[in-house]
């Protein structure tokens, strides 16, 4: 579309400039300007135009995806009572009379005792995932407070220190000095980052690496940056950036759209329930901030988060 | 000492089933089974339970109006509730720190040691 136009528009301008060469030169002066800088003008003023459309084209997509996740959300809130009320009740018994039996064969052959535990196992992984969709339904309230970002990943890389060691992970820290007090729920935010680098402990395996990386910049433009209302920051506004990269194999490109859906994994059955970046993303969101996942260019997954940072009355 | 008597309250036949058989087998309690939660307070009365676990989604009444008319009753007032609920995941449980109205609940599923211990801490003493 945007080759033919140019095309389109370099024929223009030649005509348009040979023709006062063989109509115009008798006419005089003036028109001869007017030939000559009115192609221009009409180019810059369609380029203009048609950039214009593309803009709006891809705000109205982006507003498009807001509203297909959203609507997702509430069907997933819906359903999550629901399906919670029907399952943990066969669940009960199922737990129940697993212990019953393995009581009453107390004393019975080692293979029929790992049935028992298995089918207990089983259980208990159901009501995990019950358990994460009840959560997942009713998450729709912070507790704000003012924090520091640092030190909420610092706590978050705590819980999961000892995964990281164990699987011989190594962590980058880069953690801005002196970033400003930021308003939030701490314990939310901790279960993103958790979630977040949980995920890149799955993605980078065994040696792997991790980095992390907080910083503090004044935005000027950006897809979530003007002073419309679908806009997130307005130009100028101050935001934290935490940046969590590793050296996995990255992201799929057809995966790129899909990751922050309700219930999409690429882990085996039974390993994740689907909802964890899909709940950071709403954590994020609810704090007013956004959430992205991409590539990076050597190689391995980014996910950038940006926080909006207090403003009056927030604490150095 | 006599053995403490538990009453359970729930509208699903085969969880009440298996879990009187446990605590029989494995608690030594003396457990009555009540599948109808209209019929609750009734069986109470006759019972006199040291503890009554209680679901709160019934088809005929909700547990939580059991539970305050248990506490109307001039003979059961008094009478230790928790609550055995679908409708919470175990992360909101906390112990007996956490109630719902005032009342400690279970989630289900919940293992049956655990109820056990409830049983342990909740149930009034046996004479």
């Amino acid at each position: 579309m945007v080759s033919a136009l140019l095309g389109v528009g370099l024929v223009a301008l030649t005509i348009v400039h040979l023709l006062p060469v063989y109509f115009g030169l008798s006419i005089g002066g003036p028109f001869l300007i007017l030939f000559v800088v009115a192609p221009y003008i009409a180019i810059a003023l369609g380029a203009g135009w048609f950039g214009e459309v593309r803009r709006y084209q891809a705000e109205l997509r982006a507003m498009q995806l807001q509203l297909i996740q959203s609507e997702k959300l509430d069907s997933v809130g819906r359903m999550a009572a629901g399906v919670a009320h029907e399952v943990k009740n066969p669940l009960q018994m199922i737990l129940t009379g697993v212990e019953v039996l393995s009581k009453r064969l107390a004393d019975t052959d080692e293979s029929t005792r790992q049935i028992l535990r298995d089918m207990a196992d089983a259980v208990e992984r159901a009501d995990r995932i019950i358990g994460g969709l009840l959560n997942y339904s009713r998450d729709r309230g912070l507790g704000l407070a003012y924090a520091d970002l640092n030190g909420t990943i610092e706590k978050s890389l705590a819980l999961v220190n000892h995964e990281l060691d164990k699987a011989g992970i190594a962590l980058v820290k880069n953690l801005h000095e002196s970033l400003p007090m930021v308003r939030l729920d701490e314990f939310k935010m901790q279960q993103v980052f958790v979630n977040l680098f949980t995920n890149a402990m799955h993605a980078v395996g065994r040696d792997g690496q991790i980095r992390v990386a907080t910083s503090m910049e004044r935005l000027t433009r950006g897809p979530n940056v003007g002073h419309r209302k679908t806009d997130r920051y307005t130009p100028g506004e101050r935001v934290a950036i935490i940046r969590i990269e590793d050296s996995g194999p990255g992201i799929p490109r057809e995966h790129l759209e899909k990751v922050f859906d309700p219930f999409f994994t690429t882990k085996p059955t039974g390993s994740g329930t689907g909802l964890g970046l899909s709940v950071s993303r709403q954590i994020v969101e609810m704090h007013g901030g956004t959430i992205e996942a991409g590539n990076r260019d050597a190689g391995g997954a980014r996910v950038t988060i940006m926080m909006k940072l207090g403003t009056a009355g927030a604490p150095a | 000492m006599r053995r403490r008597r538990i009453l359970l309250v729930d509208d699903e036949v085969s969880i009440t089933r298996a879990l009187a058989l446990y605590l029989t087998e494995n608690g030594g309690c003396d457990v009555r089974v009540e599948n109808e939660g209209i019929r609750a307070v009734a069986s109470a009365r006759e019972f006199e339970p040291d503890l009554i676990f209680l679901d709160i989604m019934m088809p005929d009444i909700d547990g939580g109006t059991v539970a305050s008319e248990i506490q109307d009753d001039p003979l059961l007032r008094g009478t230790p509730i928790v609550f055995l609920t679908a409708l919470v995941s175990r992360d909101e449980t906390g112990g007996t720190l956490k109630r719902i109205g005032g009342y400690p609940f279970l989630a289900k599923p919940t293992h049956p040691e655990v109820v056990l211990e409830y049983i342990k801490v909740h149930a009034r003493k046996g004479a």
